[in-house]
């Protein structure tokens, strides 16, 4: 099995400030962080100095999203001809920051990994004692819920969560997907409507508010969707999904019986408008492939039907 | 006055040697008061009041990417007469006397005794060790009233106020190697003796203001004034007019 180092002709600075980026960047490619972490720690940890506790956390979590759980932590000491170098993720770690909140929680999510949920309740528990303001603790309580399926003990969690850490932007957008499943959209809109605040110029948020605005229905919600659709698009041009979106709310509008007729007529200049974006980008986006003109095609057609309807 | 001519052992083994032992020192100072510093406990309260009042800072600041009705809401949430958070709730507020809070008082004896105290020690022994001669010109003409100050221990009194000893130029020294702390230990390091004497200057610079009422009620007045004006009311238009040569240029890659 040629290591990572060989197939892409890197050297261990290179794999290094890799790791680091994908740190940084909060990327969730578990399956790359585990290969190129595991050749890391096993060739070159004297070099890497005191990089390499953050880097066993990293690798931690990636091995547990693999379910590698020889990495993350060995269980039986039976490999001790090859596990003498090997020291695993979290042993090294409680070896060396032995009163560490942030390596307890590491060993509550290795128990959660094995579906140890009241162990892990447990340990995130003692860590809570201790600190009372450690949200990460917090937050993987709620992931237990939510890996257990209790969507509304989850909520209620979350919800309490919510009231003392207002700011926490992870657990509102966290909050809106639980809504969203239940089907609660009011609630996941007024989640959704504080991410708006805090990220102003972030188009998928805008996007996320419309669709819940247009999944509600009435006519009221409808033109709120029209109108963050188009905001969402004036953020970022190339958000397809919300020129289709701004089409269908807009077509909408102009085929429902109650409205006038200048909103009729302003809605269906919005929706050809779209029409002709999305036909354009259609075009544009294929150009000389031959499947270009089955897909233009296709999308014509789709947006007469839609139409019609 | 005519120009004095030093000896050049002045030069070794008086100027560099100070500014080594400055150096030293100021690292030294910086790792104890790394190993002497002690945990700060943040209470729980404090960091929900301060996240509460940034989210209000937000809401009025960008509350014209919401609709007015979630607005408006929102607005109630804080600062309706009777249930209003801002209205509603009330801090019971220990103001910290310096002299009687024991973590204050510990954590300020600490920084005095790592700061001030081998300023004094250092500077009595250079100016103890190396006396009697001058070390160096500054560049810029002084008042005969620097005199006392930067020549202790010679006492020529035609001698120009721009020849300095040996304790003047500690103290340079003392100063002037912040920026070379800040570029070998990072930013914020504890050898950073002026910003802790300016610490010391303004008083109690604690995290939170000590009183959330107070600030509960400037927030409340300042949500108060606030009015909606939607940011999205023309936004179609606005995307129309703009959008057919973007969304073409955009694609093209």
């Amino acid at each position: 099995m040629a290591s990572v180092s060989e197939m892409y002709d890197v050297t261990w600075e290179e794999m290094r400030d890799k790791l680091r980026k994908w740190r940084e960047d909060n990327h969730r490619n578990s399956e790359q962080i585990v290969d190129v972490g595991e050749e890391l720690i096993n060739e070159h940890a004297s070099k890497l100095g005191d990089d390499i506790w953050i880097i066993y956390e990293q690798v931690m979590i990636a091995a547990l999203d693999c379910s590698r759980d020889d990495l993350a932590w060995v269980s039986s000491p039976s490999d001790m001809s090859s596990s003498s170098e090997q020291g695993t993720c979290l042993q090294e770690l409680k070896r060396q920051f032995p009163g560490s909140q942030r390596v307890k929680r590491l060993a509550g999510m290795r128990l959660e990994a094995l579906e140890k949920y009241e162990d892990a309740s447990k340990q995130y528990d003692s860590i809570l004692q201790d600190d009372p303001t450690n949200t990460a603790a917090r937050k993987r309580k709620i992931s237990i819920l939510k890996a257990q399926g209790k969507s509304a003990e989850a909520i209620r969690e979350l919800n309490e969560y919510l009231e003392q850490f207002v700011g926490d932007q992870e657990a509102w957008h966290e909050l809106s997907e639980l809504y969203i499943n239940e089907h609660d959209y009011g609630k996941a809109a007024f989640c959704l409507e504080e991410l708006m605040m805090t990220n102003p110029h972030n188009h998928l948020y805008c996007e996320q508010y419309a669709e819940v605005k247009y999944t509600q229905g009435g006519l009221e919600n409808l033109e709120l969707s029209r109108k963050y659709f188009a905001q969402a698009l004036k953020l970022n041009n190339r958000n397809m999904r919300a020129l289709f979106g701004l089409y269908m709310s807009a077509s909408h509008i102009a085929a429902s019986p109650k409205v006038n007729a200048t909103v009729k007529k302003a809605n269906v200049k919005y929706a050809t408008w779209a029409t002709n974006q999305i036909n354009r980008a259609y075009q544009l986006a294929g150009r000389g492939t031959k499947e270009n003109k089955c897909s233009v095609k296709a999308v014509e057609e789709m947006l007469e039907s839609i139409t019609m309807s | 006055m005519a120009e004095l001519l030093l000896d050049s052992s002045i030069r070794i083994w008086v100027v560099l040697p100070i500014v080594l032992i400055t150096f030293c020192v100021g690292i030294i100072r910086h790792y104890v008061t790394q190993l002497l510093q002690s945990d700060k406990k943040v209470d729980l309260e404090q960091v929900s009041d301060s996240q509460v009042l940034l989210r209000s800072r937000i809401l009025r600041e960008n509350g014209k990417y919401i609709p007015k009705q979630s607005f408006n809401m929102r607005k109630q949430y804080f600062n309706d007469a009777e249930t209003g958070f801002f209205k509603k709730v009330k801090r019971k507020v220990t103001p910290k006397n310096p002299m009687t809070d024991t973590s204050m008082l510990t954590d300020m004896m600490k920084g005095n005794l790592t700061n001030v105290l081998p300023m004094i020690v250092i500077g009595g022994w250079i100016n103890w060790a190396f006396s009697g001669f001058v070390i160096t010109k500054v560049p810029f003409p002084l008042t005969l009233r620097f005199k006392p100050m930067l020549q202790r221990g010679i006492e020529l009194l035609s001698l120009d106020a721009s020849w300095v000893s040996s304790a003047s130029w500690y103290f340079l020294n003392v100063f002037g190697l912040r920026s070379m702390y800040s570029l070998i230990l990072g930013q914020d390091n504890a050898a950073d003796q002026s910003r802790i004497m300016q610490d010391q200057m303004t008083g109690a610079a604690m995290a939170m203001p000590p009183d959330p009422n107070k600030a509960f009620k400037s927030e409340w007045e300042a949500l108060e004034i606030v009015e909606h004006k939607w940011a999205l009311e023309n936004v179609e238009e606005e995307l129309m007019s703009r959008d057919l040569n973007f969304c073409e240029l955009v694609l093209h890659d």
